[in-house]
């Protein structure tokens, strides 16, 4: 899609937009949140410190544990969700199903152009009906 | 994806409201990992509804009152508290009451109300083929590879398939994810269930979700010696599904893996785990734990005979975590008094990790939960130190089941002693 925007694969329907927050390293959704601020307190994070809350959340991958979907949910009771989460691999099915009851739009495997253009901070549209992710 | 009449119907309304949209959500979840068609589930171990998250419990009564009814076994995983005995615990008033509103939704939905990590010592036994959906990774790993049943690491969704009869296939549901990844040999001889803890718990770290098949093993595994090493594997690594040759269906015993990427694991290793998890003081601990994942039949006999004519040591609690079906029959075989008189305390529906104690939980502040002060929690379990560490917080001593008994009886830890070979 070129400058505008990118295709990618949707998992998770829906419509979502927010500041773009990319890490390097795989989350753990169990473990590597504190679900009250949102914040990242795994240690093997790249993102420690910072809160997930809103954001579109870009990482290479989940990992873990099959209890990873009740600690997304939760981040949705507490109103401390990321807004969408775009990864390079599928995800684990206990992701996919947390994504779906906390209704955060998932995108997988963007075209190659995506990683080398995002940056951090970025403000992103997405949409997990369509993958189509676009700037602005 | 091609859908059965039936799913269509469920798509209609045709079963109610809360079918529909469960049949909604499997289908959603089908299509976001290309399965083809779905598949007839045999069994289900859903989500307990969980005191200690906010917002848990409501889930479950939201789909009770939407009048879901499950179509197929269900069983109901492990909870926040202990449902007839809270205050035993020190659990909050206020936990307990609300743990209990989670039993009245699911006895209305139908679910045997088992809240138990270990399903299957307490009657629920799928067989070969079966395709089952498990929110419990320790029920996936038991499942698939010890009794050739069918089952992903689930999440929420195992209600849906509970509600609905129907899965999406994919993953483990497929035969071929159900081929070895990885060619394990054990040069280690591990003896008991703590130790096949850790021998899975080494296991897991070296293959992550992969599939190990494993040889080497001096004898075949008893079913408690199965189920430990699986829930290790399932705590370090994402494994799902293991091969034992000659155990795991359909795997032959000539069954082997040739060419895939090798890991040894030695006793070594397995002392290395155990040595990991022994972070706490050797005179500091004031909870003894036995029983992770929920102790079987059998488990309880041990358990019960090491403590008969003993007594725990002044200011060490030891607690023996089981279901309830368990329970009953552990009692009816005159098996709890031995454990009583010795000052165990038996726990049901919960444990250390699961419960109260856990402080990366995130409860109703209205519950008024605050984690108890624990200077060190000793166990026989490498899922239950990993999970002590990481929700509790606190040190760990990890032994084999005889020495911790014997260590919760003089009030001095006792390390397991490392075996030649």
């Amino acid at each position: 899609m070129g400058e505008a925007g990118w295709q990618a694969r949707g998992v998770v329907k829906g419509q979502a937009s927010g500041a773009a927050l990319v890490s390097q390293t795989a989350l753990s959704f169990l473990g590597d949140l504190d679900i009250r601020s949102g914040r990242v307190v795994g240690r093997s994070s790249d993102l420690l410190g910072e809160s997930v809350a809103g954001r579109v959340l870009v990482l290479p991958a989940s990992r873990g544990s099959a209890g990873a979907w009740r600690f997304l949910y939760q981040l949705k009771v507490h109103g401390t969700h990321p807004a969408a989460l775009i990864l390079r691999e599928m995800p684990d099915p206990s992701v996919t199903q947390g994504a779906f009851l906390a209704e955060v739009p998932v995108l997988v495997a963007p075209e190659p152009g995506f990683w080398e253009a995002l940056r951090s901070g970025e403000a992103l549209q997405v949409d997990g009906t369509t993958g189509r992710i676009a700037r602005g | 994806m091609e859908l059965s009449d039936r799913d269509l119907a469920l798509l209609d309304g045709a079963e109610g409201d809360a079918a529909r949209q469960a049949m909604e959500a499997l289908v959603q979840l089908g299509e976001a990992y290309d399965a083809p068609d779905m598949v007839e589930i045999g069994y289900a171990h859903v989500h307990a509804g969980m005191a200690l998250y906010k917002g848990d419990v409501e889930l479950i009564e939201a789909t009770a009152a939407q009048g879901a009814k499950m179509v197929v076994p269900v069983s109901t995983n492990i909870a926040n508290a202990d449902m007839g005995d809270w205050q035993g615990t020190g659990a909050p008033e206020a936990l307990g009451l609300l743990q209990k509103r989670a039993e009245a939704a699911h006895r209305a939905m139908g679910s045997a109300t088992s809240f138990t990590c270990t399903p299957y010592w307490a009657g629920h036994w799928p067989t070969w083929n079966m395709h089952i959906a498990s929110i419990e990774s320790g029920v996936t790993v038991f499942a698939n590879s010890v009794l050739g049943a069918r089952s992903n690491r689930d999440g929420f969704f195992a209600v849906y398939a509970g509600m609905t009869g129907r899965y999406p296939r994919f993953g483990l549901h497929l035969d071929r994810n159900r081929q070895p990844t990885h060619r394990v040999t054990v040069t280690a001889r591990p003896q008991g269930t703590a130790e096949f803890t850790a021998l899975g718990y080494a296991i897991g770290a070296a293959v992550g979700s992969g599939v190990p098949l494993i040889r080497g093993l001096a004898a075949r595994p008893t079913l408690d010696d199965l189920d430990a090493m699986g829930v290790g594997m399932a705590t370090s690594g994402g494994v799902a599904m293991f091969i034992v040759p000659g155990v795991t269906p359909p795997f032959g015993a000539e069954a082997d893996a040739p060419g895939l990427p090798e890991v040894e694991v030695s006793e070594a290793d397995i002392a290395r785990v155990f040595d990991g998890f022994c972070t706490g003081a050797e005179a500091g601990f004031d909870l003894v734990h036995l029983g992770c994942p929920h102790a079987s039949f059998e488990e309880m006999k041990h358990y019960a005979a090491l403590l008969t004519g003993k007594r725990v040591a002044e200011g060490v609690e030891l607690w023996v975590t089981t279901s309830r079906a368990v329970r009953q029959m552990a009692r009816d075989a005159g098996l709890l008094a031995p454990m009583l008189a010795a000052g165990a305390r038996v726990v049901t529906d919960t444990c250390p990790i699961s419960c109260h104690f856990a402080c990366t939980c995130s409860p109703d502040p209205a519950l008024k939960v605050m984690p108890p002060k624990l200077r060190t929690i000793l166990v026989d379990s490498a899922k239950q130190a990993h999970y002590v560490r990481d929700m509790i917080q606190c040190p760990t001593l990890f032994t084999t089941s005889e020495l911790a008994v014997d260590s919760a009886v003089t009030g001095r830890f006792l390390p397991r002693r490392r075996r030649n070979g």
